[in-house]
């Protein structure tokens, strides 16, 4: 999935699911049949032959080939017990492209690690092995008991460790027995064709104790939160990771506004930000600059992550370059609307941020 | 709005045929393989330095989603030398789209009528009805040698006349003979399978008297490029004219490229940016066309020779003549705020016209943007009165 020929950050891009929009806010996000009352409308003598022929996954493929055809390493299927269920929706996705690692969110209470397991290896049969499982470990208790998980909180990270434990059991032993607190496993094991596949990469997040403890152990990726404190985790992820003799990448989820100058990055923040239902209420965008380019209004506009960066692509570029000298290996981006802004950064931003080759390939003769 | 409205509006959306820009700002053509592909490069891209087995047609397809996903009815394919062919494009994207009308782009003549009619009838099939011709006659000049086509003008609309006359004559008619001037059919005539399918609508270009001529005979729409106001009217009413001489009611559709945004000045923006990497010299070149359409030289005369600051293209409020010198091909598009362009296009409907063929480039995002923030915004206020 990751792959890289010479030195380069890993980038991903996000997939909506709940909705996606050229506005500020979810609530004005109606592309994929979500929020419909937002929807723009036709007038009723324009000729709209769309009637039932489409699905709300016509969008979310559109946002995924988005991501493919701009070259980002990997999408990422987030976890919202109100939108779409994630790896039904990563399964439609890995048939829709062909070289995307494609990391389904979800929770540790919505199956046992065997199904789990069971699920991945016919998926990996399916994609060519692209799948990743991103581990939503900080749900809400009271979303999570709404989904029937009642687990004390502060348990969450010792089930995941048996869950993840139990599932590359069965995944690559033959008659696998697990026995621990959450999860009772008796004699079992993949048969062929179903075993010999990569296991699913593993993305944890979270700064707590137990939350790094269970990053270095299992994880592949650890995403941490893009905030002042970024060093530090960073390097108590290294240290614990050393100690259980592996190597953790550092993960940093990063929504981005990149425009050719920074002018007009900011005036699309400003933009977006008049366009929220409660603008009054929020303060101004200013207040929520953090630096030169590090913005946390991003939360406020619906995206995943609170905190990301504004500014030329040149800006963004550089601000991400540093953060990978820095030790950060993966970025996992974000931005609406999802289609428009993949190409975006798949044409301007992505280009500037590594070890891609000077070299063009020559285009085909054409009489132009 | 009204509701006693006879007439209900279609709105295409193009795809570009030749590759696309990310933007109008630079020229590049980094969608597609008609320039080098490098980082950044889309269909083919490259993957770890390796081309990602990605081809022009996957973008194409993704524009035709986003056209159908944004509620537009389909998109002109237009046709030339250096650019990938309407009919297998059509026949590519017809099972990777629903209800995307391909509006396809031809020469009457490169294709004999009884194939051409074959084509359309499995596309029909493939489809399940949604082929729409756009038939030109050409623009003479070293172009029309390039397709290996000496036939002149008035003579080209002859053969476009008798090669409808045939392609219908073999979807309606069997057995079916003819023998004209360009064509011969002896006992021929479609399967009934394929006959059974519905004849697309046919859009008809041209500015000629000659065009017009043989557009009263056969089309269901006449089409124009965008023009100045004045003159898109007086050009409509020649072809209302003439054709209530022959007792048909012509149906009107107009092509205009788009640069819209949330206010006038983001709009023109784009277009001065664009106009920064704009070769000064090249800017006559492109307004000196060769070649004998009259359409062409009609889109010349709307701009003065002097002009070369592009706002010296504005010919009218909104009106921007200087599409060629951006990105080719026709002249004339809206610049301006979502409100602006929707205020203008309902002008056009006020017009007469019937059928709106919409563009922008890039193709994929524009194809979002006018759906969702210039389409809505339609009003066409004197419906009533049309």
């Amino acid at each position: 999935m990751s792959a890289s020929q010479g030195r380069r950050p890993e980038i991903i891009w996000t997939v909506p699911i709940s909705g996606d929009g050229r506005r500020g806010g979810p609530q004005g996000w109606s592309r994929g049949g979500w929020h419909l009352d937002a929807a723009p409308v036709l007038p009723e003598w324009v000729n709209d032959v769309r009637g039932s022929a489409f699905t709300p996954f016509d969008h979310h493929v559109q946002a995924a080939r988005a991501a493919e055809h701009g070259g980002f390493d990997a999408v990422v299927v987030p976890y919202d017990p109100a939108g779409e269920e994630s790896w039904v929706l990563a399964t439609v996705l890995s048939k829709e492209t062909r070289h995307v690692g494609l990391i389904a969110e979800f929770p540790l209470g919505a199956m046992t690690p065997v199904y789990a397991a069971k699920m991945a290896a016919t998926y990996q049969r399916v994609s060519g092995h692209r799948l990743g499982w991103k581990l939503a470990l900080d749900v809400d208790p009271a979303i999570a008991r709404s989904q029937g998980d009642f687990l004390d909180v502060t348990l969450r990270y010792q089930r995941a460790d048996e869950f993840l434990t139990a599932a590359r059991g069965v995944w690559s032993e033959q008659g696998y027995s697990f026995d621990g607190q959450h999860y009772h496993v008796f004699e079992s094991g993949f048969p062929s064709p179903l075993s010999g596949h990569p296991f699913p990469r593993v993305v944890t997040s979270g700064i707590s104790a137990e939350a790094l403890d269970l990053g270095a152990r299992q994880a592949d990726v650890h995403l941490l939160p893009f905030d002042d404190a970024l060093a530090g985790h960073r390097d108590g992820l290294g240290r614990l990771g050393s100690q259980y003799g592996r190597r953790v990448l550092v993960g940093l989820e990063v929504p981005v506004i990149a425009r050719e100058d920074p002018e007009e990055a900011w005036a699309r923040a400003a933009r977006l930000f008049g366009q929220l239902p409660h603008a009054a209420g929020i303060g101004r965008p200013e207040h929520y600059r953090l630096d030169e380019h590090r913005w946390a209004g991003f939360g406020v506009l619906g995206l995943g992550a609170p905190i990301g960066l504004v500014g030329s692509y040149d800006e963004v570029a550089q601000r991400l370059r540093e953060l990978f000298d820095d030790g950060v290996d993966v970025f996992v981006l974000d931005g609406n609307p999802h289609v428009e802004e993949a190409y975006r950064l798949g044409q301007h931003l992505l280009p500037l941020l590594g070890d891609f080759p000077v070299t063009a390939v020559p285009a085909a003769q054409t009489a132009r | 709005m009204s509701l006693d409205r006879p007439k209900s509006i279609d709105i295409y959306w193009r795809i570009g045929m030749g590759g696309d820009m990310a933007s109008l700002r630079r020229p590049t053509r980094n969608r597609g393989d008609w320039d080098p592909t490098g980082p950044g490069s889309i269909t083919p891209g490259l993957r770890d330095s390796e081309p990602d087995g990605y081809r022009y047609i996957d973008h194409m397809a993704e524009v035709a989603r986003a056209a159908e996903l944004s509620g537009f009815y389909g998109g002109l394919l237009p046709s030339f030398p250096q650019t990938d062919d309407p009919w297998v494009v059509s026949a590519a994207l017809a099972r990777a789209t629903k209800t995307y009308r391909f509006m396809i782009a031809f020469q009457p003549g490169f294709l004999h009528p009884v194939q051409a009619a074959r084509m359309s009838a499995s596309l029909q099939r493939a489809t399940g009805g949604r082929v729409v011709y756009n038939i030109i006659t050409g623009g003479g000049g070293p172009a029309q040698l390039w397709w290996g086509d000496q036939v002149d003008h008035d003579d080209r609309y002859a053969r476009t006349s008798e090669f409808l006359d045939v392609l219908k004559g073999v979807w309606h008619h069997r057995p079916y003979s003819f023998s004209g001037r360009f064509f011969q059919v002896e006992g021929g005539g479609l399967s009934p399978e394929l006959a059974a399918q519905p004849f697309p609508e046919i859009y008809f270009s041209g500015s000629s008297p000659a065009a017009i001529d043989a557009a009263g005979r056969h089309a269901d729409y006449y089409l124009s490029w965008l023009e100045p106001y004045a003159a898109l009217r007086q050009k409509f009413d020649l072809v209302r004219q003439h054709s209530e001489t022959i007792g048909r009611t012509p149906k009107f559709a107009v092509r205009a490229d788009i640069v819209a945004r949330h206010t006038p000045e983001a709009a023109w923006a784009e277009i001065a940016k664009g106009w920064e990497h704009v070769d000064a010299a090249a800017i006559g070149v492109a307004q000196a066309r060769q070649g004998d359409s009259v359409g062409a030289q009609r889109a010349s005369g709307f701009v003065s020779g002097s002009a070369r600051g592009y706002r010296d293209f504005e010919v009218e409020p909104n009106v921007f003549g200087g599409f060629r010198v951006l990105r080719g091909g026709p002249a004339f598009g809206l610049i301006g705020s979502y409100e602006q362009v929707a205020e203008r296009l309902d002008q056009l409907i006020e017009l007469g016209v019937d059928t709106l063929i919409l563009a922008g480039n890039p193709h994929l995002e524009e194809a979002y943007r006018v759906g969702e923030e210039v389409l809505p915004l339609l009003k066409a206020r004197t419906l009533a009165t049309v």
